[in-house]
């Protein structure tokens, strides 16, 4: 564990080391996601509310999914390198250390333009989210097990390229589930909406935990946390068994 | 063999394009995701508005998402940082050994890239507009769809490369592509039809040149036939052209004395 704490204080002071290129990037993602919001606000204005969604659920939806995909991306940046790094056999250097693979693998990067999400995700919750106690603890919660999803479920993809040999199917299942996670679930309907929940869990990743804020469940909340647990479990079961067939690349630095 | 380059260079990434066959698959696999779900969101807005959002009807607003998506989906989004990277690291210096210019065998290789992938998409956007939309508002402004499109990409590659030419004195365009992105999502119309956005907005939309690169070939496709769009679209590409040149060149001449 002492090791694992001391890779995530290189990484952060790796980024830490420029702040000037930290506050450049962060602030790039951050009028990214304004641009987002932008989008959602014109369309609400012009078209009203779509089946029980408004503009504040919408943004609500949208803070707690560029807060977790903050965390994730930014904080656990090599979540999504899972796939190149595996089908380019660089992942020697993690291999050789005493602890386990994944774990030192996630905490070892951070991603400075992504840490720009989480910053954006925590202020539009603050200016849009109607904080109060009960809900600042709900998002936190649900922001966390999303984020927990959202990594099993990156790793978990990432992984076939340990059977595949390409990386291709982990970025395309990486930009689906941000992508229709970024809408709100009931958009879906049938067999798509089925798979949202199941296959892709796009909808856990962001409608699930904007309803629970909205109006708390406890069904949908154990669901939430079932989903998590599921999903990194199967992330961390796929990385491990992967790393059987893993063939070496000789490339030493990149991990 | 000199007048020919062009050719050539389209060719030569035409044929590596469908020789990665994974790499179609996971362009149209996204295309379909994302025509799909924006497509279902218009439908459902229509719906919700009588029938009808800023006078495009549920298969208009189909079709020109698919649109918008093909001309959007079949680039590389992210060319804007791979360009600042060649520059920064000085990899670019290398292509100024070629007797061609490296503004025109960059810009002919990506839109080789793009050409197959936005066949793809445009084609597979046609059938799942016809499946989930209906037929289209007005068949006959199909044939518009075409020329529009390959101006847009083009206008596009060409904007990113003069976009990306800040590299040359910041040695670096890192995440400037989120940036640009955004304004072709928004301001460029790829997510949502000009008309919807405020008058002043719209205005301001209208008069800038990311709405050649998405706007024109959506409105088209969506059963407007306005043949100045495409007269506006090849105005923008001028300028775009022009533009990027003169960045190039300028950049050209300082790394040559700079140093790669």
């Amino acid at each position: 564990m002492r090791a694992l704490l001391a890779t995530i204080r290189n990484a952060f002071a790796e980024v830490l080391a420029n702040p000037r290129s930290l506050i450049a990037q962060m602030t790039v993602m951050i009028v990214n996601d304004v641009a987002w919001v932008l989008f959602w606000l014109l369309f609400f204005h012009r078209v009203g509310a779509i089946r029980g969604w408004r503009s504040d659920d919408v943004l609500l939806l949208f803070a707690i999914i560029t807060s977790s995909a903050g965390i994730t991306l930014g904080v656990f940046a090599n979540a999504r390198a899972v796939g190149p790094l595996a089908a380019g056999g660089e992942l020697d250097a993690v291999l050789a250390l005493p602890v386990h693979p994944l774990a030192v693998l996630l905490v070892r990067r951070v991603e400075a333009v992504h840490l720009g999400d989480l910053a954006f995700g925590l202020v539009l919750f603050a200016v849009a989210g109607s904080p109060t106690p009960a809900r600042i603890a709900v998002f936190v919660g649900t922001v966390l097990a999303s984020a927990v999803l959202l990594t099993g479920f990156i790793v978990l993809i990432g992984s076939s390229a340990f059977l595949v040999g390409r990386s291709e199917a982990g970025e395309l299942g990486f930009n689906a589930v941000i992508m229709l996670g970024s809408y709100p679930v009931d958009v879906f309907a049938g067999a798509i909406k089925v798979t949202l929940y199941t296959v892709v869990p796009a909808a856990f990743v962001s409608s699930v935990p904007a309803r629970l804020v909205q109006h708390f469940q406890p069904g949908w909340a154990l669901a939430l946390v079932g989903a998590a647990v599921g999903f990194a479990g199967a992330g961390a079961l796929a990385f491990t068994r992967g790393l059987r067939r893993y063939t070496s690349g000789a490339v030493w630095i990149q991990a | 063999m000199r007048r020919r380059w062009p050719a050539t260079v389209v060719r030569t990434a035409v044929q590596r394009v469908l020789a990665e066959r994974g790499g179609l698959v996971v362009t149209l696999v996204f295309y379909v995701l994302v025509a799909s779900v924006l497509s279902s969101l218009w439908r459902l807005s229509a719906a919700a508005n009588g029938g009808s959002v800023a006078g495009y009807g549920a298969a208009a607003l189909t079709w020109y998402v698919a649109t918008t998506e093909a001309c959007t989906v079949s680039l590389n989004i992210r060319l804007i940082a791979d360009i600042g990277r060649d520059i920064g690291s000085g990899a670019l210096a290398v292509e100024l050994l070629r007797p061609v210019s490296v503004l025109g065998v960059r810009v002919a290789a990506e839109l080789g890239r793009v050409l197959p992938r936005l066949a793809l998409c445009l084609a597979t956007g046609a059938v799942l507009a016809s499946l989930v939309g209906g037929a289209p508002p007005r068949p006959a402004a199909l044939v518009w769809v075409l020329p529009s499109a390959l101006v847009a990409v083009t206008a596009n590659v060409v904007a990113q490369h003069a976009f990306a030419g800040a590299a040359f004195w910041l040695r670096d365009a890192g995440s400037a592509w989120f940036l640009y992105s955004k304004f072709t999502f928004v301001l460029g119309g790829m997510l949502i039809p000009l008309q919807v956005l405020p008058g002043w907005l719209h205005g301001v939309a209208s008069a800038l040149p990311f709405s050649a690169m998405a706007y024109a070939p959506g409105r088209f496709a969506s059963g407007h036939i306005e043949p100045w769009l495409l007269v506006q679209q090849l105005g923008w590409l001028a300028a775009l052209t022009v533009g990027a040149s003169a960045v190039f060149a300028a950049g050209e001449r300082r790394l040559q004395v700079v140093g790669g």
